[in-house]
């Protein structure tokens, strides 16, 4: 068993593995299809083509492209993307300081929606009727509303007409957790708003189905108590659809929270890829691919080993 | 179904309380606008990233100049009232023929990098001009009509600069990013400008707290001698590049001070805000070819003058930019050059536009290509309406990288930006009579003439005559297309921010003009 169990995790592991140098292999590709060259961007349009050559040449990009990447994948593995070609600033410790605001914003939002999709989805399914419909409307109408639009009612609500939490800004935990967790707040409930609505209607259909299963009927005749029939055993049959959508949000999150960086002006990831790409700043852009890329696929692991974990069938087998 | 217990389903709603209590208090219960007002900091929300290319005050233009006053300084200093004053050179004196310039520098000023100011320094720092990554160098750059041939060190105190062709007037250009002067190791290693200021300026950037892209922190400089003239120990610069999250930052006090868009202003005042405004930025297409190379229908005046008359200014404020200023004027309406004859000169007027096509030649119109960006991509689509309906066919194509945006110069015929006039001398030397305008070299003899003319004006009287002759030959020669002039507002928390000032026609206003209320 624990063998087998090895063996899957070096399997998914090693898929991981390839999954991300197949990316990084298609964004420097991309890169390099982009019209213009790093010399080029570096010193801006008055410079002569003699000095473009020049720094193209003692940037190495002139070599073979083969060469360019396993030179760019030794240095990355070590951590190290390279310096931005607009202000020659280290791309790693950029990324560094942005990856916390962004993996704020998205676990923030991730386990409020979740909770919040959680409690509602199983409400709809266990009470039905008048409140299942009043949920169901409640949240079809929240997976309707853009997070833009949601924001801006919220920053008008909360940060300009009653000034309870700061409408723009991030503060790093280390500075402040308050304020820190003020500065989140909007933010993480704008991003959320969505999320909680989708896993709503994903724990409802489960549990759905999960109540109906014999074994929650044989438990329900042996005075079981309520709680425990509906959390602990029906949520768990019902939680394999229910984590993957989490785990869902969580991708979509990470990669859509430069909506939420800009409204409230955030230094996050989706705030930097948006300034790499507007200044033509192609190894900063391609950092941030990659770095996007190893959380999502990390997150698709742990998906897959809580899944197994969670299903009795795929564990066995 | 009901399968919940009554205490399931107060045990549920306990959890669903407690959770949405757990999240709101997790988001703390202060208010930003409640906590106690600082004097000593201020921070000001600006609309773009002074520091995008690095801590290089040569990579930008006068537009980043406030920014950029904190870390430097200057060779003249722009005075409040938009005159010139002294600087880093407390005194400059011309040569008779005004092909010489020579500055007396100051005493004691130190950079971060602990060297002085001496000649040789201002010397290396102009000798720098030849770097075409400098754009605040590329008016005095080699060929340029303000070229500074040699800077010679005259003594330790005294440097002189010789242009090419007479340049009075000239003391003006060094109070923008031009006249910045950074420190020895900087201009040694040019490199480390990216990431490290050297300036001797009133402030120095705090590294550890400042978020590239996101927050420049500024604390006072000590060692320099003006920087009591500052009055707040600490600046912060907040990048918030979206206009109603800027707007909404300083309204919830995230910000001090923030510019904002027109559309933002009534919102700003509804909440008790400050505005100052102030006119002075006229949006002008430019006419890149005047050769007729890469569109032969722009070598005629009379296709360019046709563009003056087809283009509806005033529908066009209207629809997309209420509280601005339709223009007809290529200067703004606070300059000396400005003129009410030209307003009704080329008042909308699509027969006279279709006309003077048929006379160029181009009866049955013409097409050509514009790049626009996702700033000015709506407007020229409201532009592009009025050109078809005189027969000009003008396709609107979005850059696809900053390459093509800039390459669109020497590409496409026709481009469109914001143009500021503080400096018309300047601005016509460094960017239209040469300078990335005029890729193709037209000439034109009369723009030239005014263009000197200015220069060497003596007086205020001479100067508007200058000004107002250049002012009407860019119109009519259609080398300008003006569509209006948007005013720059400046938003202020009034409880602790003095009402904002600019410095004369400047829309930029000085650091040192921000004050605590009391």
């Amino acid at each position: 068993m624990e063998v087998t169990m090895a063996m899957f995790v070096t399997k998914r592991l090693l898929m991981a593995l390839a999954t991300v140098l197949v990316v990084a292999v298609l964004a420097f590709l991309l890169v390099h299809a982009m019209p213009g060259s790093p010399g080029a961007v570096s010193l801006g349009a008055g410079a002569s083509q003699d000095a473009i050559d020049q720094l193209n040449q003692s940037l190495g990009w002139n070599d073979p492209l083969v060469v360019q990447f396993f030179r760019w994948l030794g240095e990355a593995v070590q951590g190290n993307f390279g310096n931005s070609l607009i202000d020659g600033r280290s791309i790693s410790s950029d990324l560094a300081n942005r990856l916390p605001v962004t993996a704020s914003l998205a676990a923030g939002a991730t386990v409020l929606s979740a909770i919040f999709g959680i409690v509602l989805g199983v409400t709809a399914a266990v009470r039905g009727g008048f409140l299942d419909q009043l949920i169901g409307g409640f949240v079809g109408i929240l997976v309707a509303l853009p997070a833009f639009w949601i924001g801006v009612i919220f920053v008008y609500l909360f940060a300009v007409q009653s000034t309870v939490f700061p409408a723009t800004g991030y503060v790093p935990f280390e500075v402040s957790p308050r304020d820190w967790a003020m500065s989140l707040a909007l933010p993480v409930i704008t991003l959320a708003v969505g999320g909680a609505a989708f896993i709503a209607r994903q724990t409802r259909a489960s549990m759905l189905e999960a109540l109906q299963q014999e074994h929650i009927r044989t438990l329900r005749a042996t005075a079981t108590p309520t709680w425990k029939i509906l959390y602990v055993h029906a949520l768990r049959y019902a939680s394999l659809p229910i984590v993957a959508g989490i785990a869902l949000q969580f991708i979509g999150l990470f990669g859509g929270s430069v909506i939420a960086e800009q409204l409230f002006a955030m230094p996050g990831l989706g705030q930097a890829v948006q300034t790499s790409v507007s200044t033509h700043d192609a190894p900063a852009v391609q950092g941030v691919v990659v770095i996007a890329t190893v959380v999502v696929v990390a997150v698709n692991l742990v998906l897959e080993l809580v899944t197994k974990f969670l299903d009795p069938k795929l564990r066995a087998s | 179904m009901n399968l919940l217990t009554s205490p399931a389903r107060r045990s549920a709603a306990v959890l669903a309380g407690a959770l949405l209590l757990g999240s709101l208090s997790a988001c703390g219960g202060g208010s930003a606008a409640t906590s106690s007002v600082d004097k000593s900091t201020l921070t000001i929300a600006t609309d773009s990233d002074s520091a995008s290319f690095g801590y290089d005050p040569l990579r930008v233009s006068d537009a980043q100049r406030q920014f950029f006053e904190g870390l430097y300084e200057n060779l003249m200093t722009l005075q409040p009232d938009g005159s010139v004053g002294p600087g880093l050179a407390k005194e400059f004196s011309y040569s008779a023929d005004n092909t010489v310039l020579t500055l007396t520098l100051k005493e004691g000023v130190t950079f971060t990098d602990g060297s002085t100011l001496d000649a040789a320094l201002v010397k290396a720092n102009l000798d720098r001009r030849s770097d075409t990554a400098l754009s605040a160098y590329s008016a005095i750059a080699k060929g340029g009509a303000q070229e500074i041939a040699t800077v010679d060190v005259v003594n330790p105190a005294q440097v002189a600069i010789t242009f090419a062709k007479a340049q009075p007037g000239f003391e003006k250009n060094l109070t923008s990013t031009l006249g910045m002067i950074v420190g020895k190791n900087a201009v040694t290693d040019t490199a480390s400008l990216a990431t490290t200021p050297d300036g001797s300026g009133p402030y120095t950037l705090d590294s550890a707290t400042t978020v590239k892209g996101n927050k420049y922190v500024f604390t006072k400089n000590e060692k320099n001698a003006d920087a009591s003239k500052y009055p707040y120990n600490k600046i912060t610069f907040s990048v918030i590049m979206d206009p109603q999250a800027r707007a909404n930052a300083l309204v919830s006090g995230q910000a001090d001070v923030a510019s904002l868009t027109s559309p933002t202003v009534d919102f700003a005042k509804s909440k008790g805000v400050g505005v100052s405004q102030i006119g002075g930025t006229v949006q002008t297409m430019i006419s890149f070819d005047k050769t007729g190379k890469s569109s032969p229908a722009f070598a005629s005046e009379k296709v360019r003058q046709a563009f003056q008359y087809a283009i509806n200014r005033k529908a066009l404020v209207d629809a997309l930019h209420k509280g601005d200023i339709p223009a007809w004027n290529a200067l703004p309406k606070d300059s000396a050059g400005f003129t009410e004859e030209l307003n009704s000169t080329y008042a909308y007027d699509p027969a006279k536009a279709k006309s003077l096509l048929a006379e160029a030649g181009y009866a049955d119109g013409f097409d050509f290509t514009i790049i626009a960006s996702a700033q000015t991509q709506t407007d020229l689509q409201a532009v592009q309406k009025d050109l078809a309906a005189v027969g000009i066919t003008m396709n609107v194509k979005l850059a696809a990288s900053t390459d093509e945006a800039f390459a669109a110069v020497a590409t496409t015929p026709l481009g469109y930006a914001p143009m500021g006039w503080d400096n018309p001398v300047g601005l016509m030397y460094g960017a239209i009579l040469s300078g990335f305008t005029n890729v193709q070299k037209a000439t034109d003899d009369q723009l030239n003439a005014a263009t000197a003319e200015a220069a060497a004006a003596k007086d205020d009287a001479a100067k508007k005559t200058a000004l107002t002759k250049l002012n009407t030959r860019l119109v009519e020669s259609g080398w300008m297309i003006p569509l209006y002039e948007s005013l720059t507002n400046q938003g202020y928390n009034t409880t602790k921010v003095q009402q904002v000032k600019y410095a004369g026609s400047n829309v930029y206003p000085l650091l040192s003009s921000y004050a605590p209320t009391n």
